[in-house]
């Protein structure tokens, strides 16, 4: 039962017991006045028509009462709605917005200052880790920089051996790896702090579509997986054209990568209504469905042993849905395990 | 060439110095971005490798007074934040070429000699290494009698690698002059790209002309 009830059948409550006194006391001194006035012939007739009098006014006194203080009750309580719709709004990203002053100097104005303080302790802990991460990020290129560059001069030395050669260069390989969860770790901090925007344009999806499936026909060669383009109707969005390059790139490498020896890789790409939307499907060991929604967790690896032998930095997905996400788009997977999985991307058009 | 290298990092920059030294670049060191600003104006170098984060002033200042003084000086940044937005601020404030950290040291190399020959480069529409051809009108490309067939992007990784015989092409150059990626893909594309171009051009074919460079990148040459 909301407040604005409880507070109604109260205020209901208590103006009945009121008016009852009131009648009651009203009613024994009328008697009384009455009794007094005809002394041994009391009016019944009087009496009977006091207590009509008072039932007839008061019941409608006693509605109207009702109505109003639920009016009253409504009124008082209606900044508290205000205020707990504006809190809903509130998420990771817009701490830094302030909730509004009603300007009365009441009870509730104490409560947003006393909320807003909140919120503004909470978004000063979450930038102080952002501009941690990006520190740390920044941080770990400079020795980043130093080791890979003393090591590519080593493996130009003469003097190395091939042996230690290969060594040399499967350690750049290892600090390419690293540089590009650093990379990757500092686009997803700038993204969340909201210091990335993107250059959008009139971006024809359908050619960028084109272009990553040849790119995946390729990737997929050397696995012998069948790469095809099921359907591809001229689809025009608003958007950042490298973003989107970069998220297809990305959807397309993990189709091929998840998939195994001699598999397939469907692509296909429909304008539908208000909407593009892109399938990328593949075949492979798929994905639990309890796994679904968490595979764009940063460095998620869903099930450790299936994965291994697959390279990247574990922030792709993330990457991935960043962008979907930052052009007001959808991004969900659905999959059978051991049949397909899909991963499909809902963009709104033009 | 001489060239000026800002780096406040001394490390970064002893092993910048030797690799453009032993290339045959004369090489000044400067730590500080208020004493570069002032190098520069006073010495005409030929090339300037400018990092952004330095003490004393930024790298990204550092440029935009000098291209406001009318110094025309190529300059190649290098950023430890590596982000699409940088890249594009710092060409815009007047770089000719910009390089996330951690780079590959010969494609700073290759870049920095690049800087030298900003805006003469060859026009030719026939390009050849070795007894191979490729045709840039045509988009053919033949060797010993045999024409291979190109895809688009195959042919803008040859033409690319050609154009460029000799000197090594780090992976971040192709992605970004082939495939026009302003971001590391994070994929082997490249690899594979190139693995295919090989089977085209250098099987049963001597000497092999599509030299990879372990842990740094791909070249183009006649000789091992």
């Amino acid at each position: 039962m909301t407040i604005r009830t409880r507070l109604t059948f109260w205020f209901a409550a208590v103006l009945t017991a009121s008016l009852l006194v009131m009648s009651v006391g009203t009613f024994i001194e009328i008697s009384e006045q009455l009794r007094h006035f005809h002394r041994h012939s009391p009016d019944e007739g009087a009496v009977e028509e006091t207590s009509e009098m008072i039932f007839e006014a008061g019941l409608p006194a006693v509605l109207l009462g009702l109505l109003g203080g639920w009016w009253l009750v409504r009124r008082a309580l209606a900044p508290v709605t205000d205020l707990t719709k504006a809190i809903e709004k509130i998420h990771d990203r817009n701490l830094s917005e302030r909730l509004p002053h009603s300007g009365n100097g009441d009870e509730l104005d104490r409560l947003t200052d006393v909320f807003n303080a909140m919120t503004a302790r909470l978004d000063g802990s979450f930038q102080h880790i952002r501009e941690f991460t990006l520190h740390a990020s920044h941080e770990l290129k400079t020795p980043l920089t130093i080791l890979r560059g003393e090591l590519e001069t080593a493996l130009h030395d003469e003097q190395s051996s091939a042996t230690q050669k290969e060594r040399l260069a499967s350690q750049i390989d290892e600090i390419e790896r690293l540089a590009k969860i650093v990379d990757g770790l500092t686009l997803l901090t700038k993204a969340d702090a909201g210091q990335i925007t993107l250059k959008c344009e009139s971006v024809r999806l359908d050619e960028l579509v084109r272009e990553s499936f040849a790119d995946a026909k390729i990737l997929a060669q050397p696995q012998r997986i069948e790469v095809r383009l099921d359907r591809c109707d001229e689809t025009t969005v608003t958007g950042d054209r490298h973003r989107l390059r970069q998220l297809l790139l990305n959807l397309a490498d993990n189709a091929v990568k998840y998939n195994r020896p001699g598999g397939t890789v469907n692509f296909s790409l429909l304008r539908d209504g208000t909407t593009a939307a892109l399938q990328i499907s593949n075949s492979g060991a798929g994905l639990a469905p309890e796994v679904q929604a968490r595979v764009f967790e940063r460095f998620f690896r869903g099930d450790a042993s299936h994965n291994n032998a697959v390279e990247g930095c574990g922030l792709g997905l993330s990457i991935a849905q960043w962008i979907v996400l930052a052009h007001a788009g959808k991004i969900f997977f659905t999959s059978e395990p051991d049949e397909l999985t899909t991963v499909s991307v809902q963009l709104p058009l033009k | 060439m001489r060239v000026l290298v800002v780096e406040d990092e001394k490390k970064t920059a002893s092993f910048v110095r030797k690799a453009l030294e032993s290339e045959g670049f004369a090489v000044d060191v400067c730590p500080r971005g208020d004493e570069a600003l002032a190098a520069a104006i006073t010495t005409p170098f030929d090339g300037i490798v400018l990092d952004i984060m330095l003490p004393g002033r930024d790298g990204l200042s550092v440029l935009r007074q000098l291209r406001a003084q009318g110094n025309r000086t190529p300059v190649l940044l290098l950023s430890a934040r590596g982000e699409v937005n940088e890249r594009v601020e710092g060409l815009n404030a007047g770089a000719d070429d910009y390089l996330p950290k951690p780079f590959v040291i010969a494609e700073l190399v290759a870049r920095v000699r690049a800087l030298g020959r900003r805006g003469s480069e060859s026009k030719a529409t026939v390009l050849r290494v070795a007894d191979l051809t490729l045709d840039t009108i045509s988009h053919r490309a033949q060797r010993g009698g045999k024409v291979f067939e190109l895809t688009a992007r195959e042919f803008r990784l040859l033409e690319f690698l050609m154009r460029s015989a000799g000197r090594i092409s780090g992976r971040m150059s192709i992605i970004e002059k082939v495939w026009d990626y302003d971001f590391d893909p994070g994929t082997n594309l490249v690899d594979v790209y190139v693995k295919r171009l090989r089977e085209k051009i250098d099987d049963g074919f001597e000497p092999k002309l599509l030299q990879t460079v372990r842990g740094v990148g791909y070249v183009m040459k006649d000789a091992p």
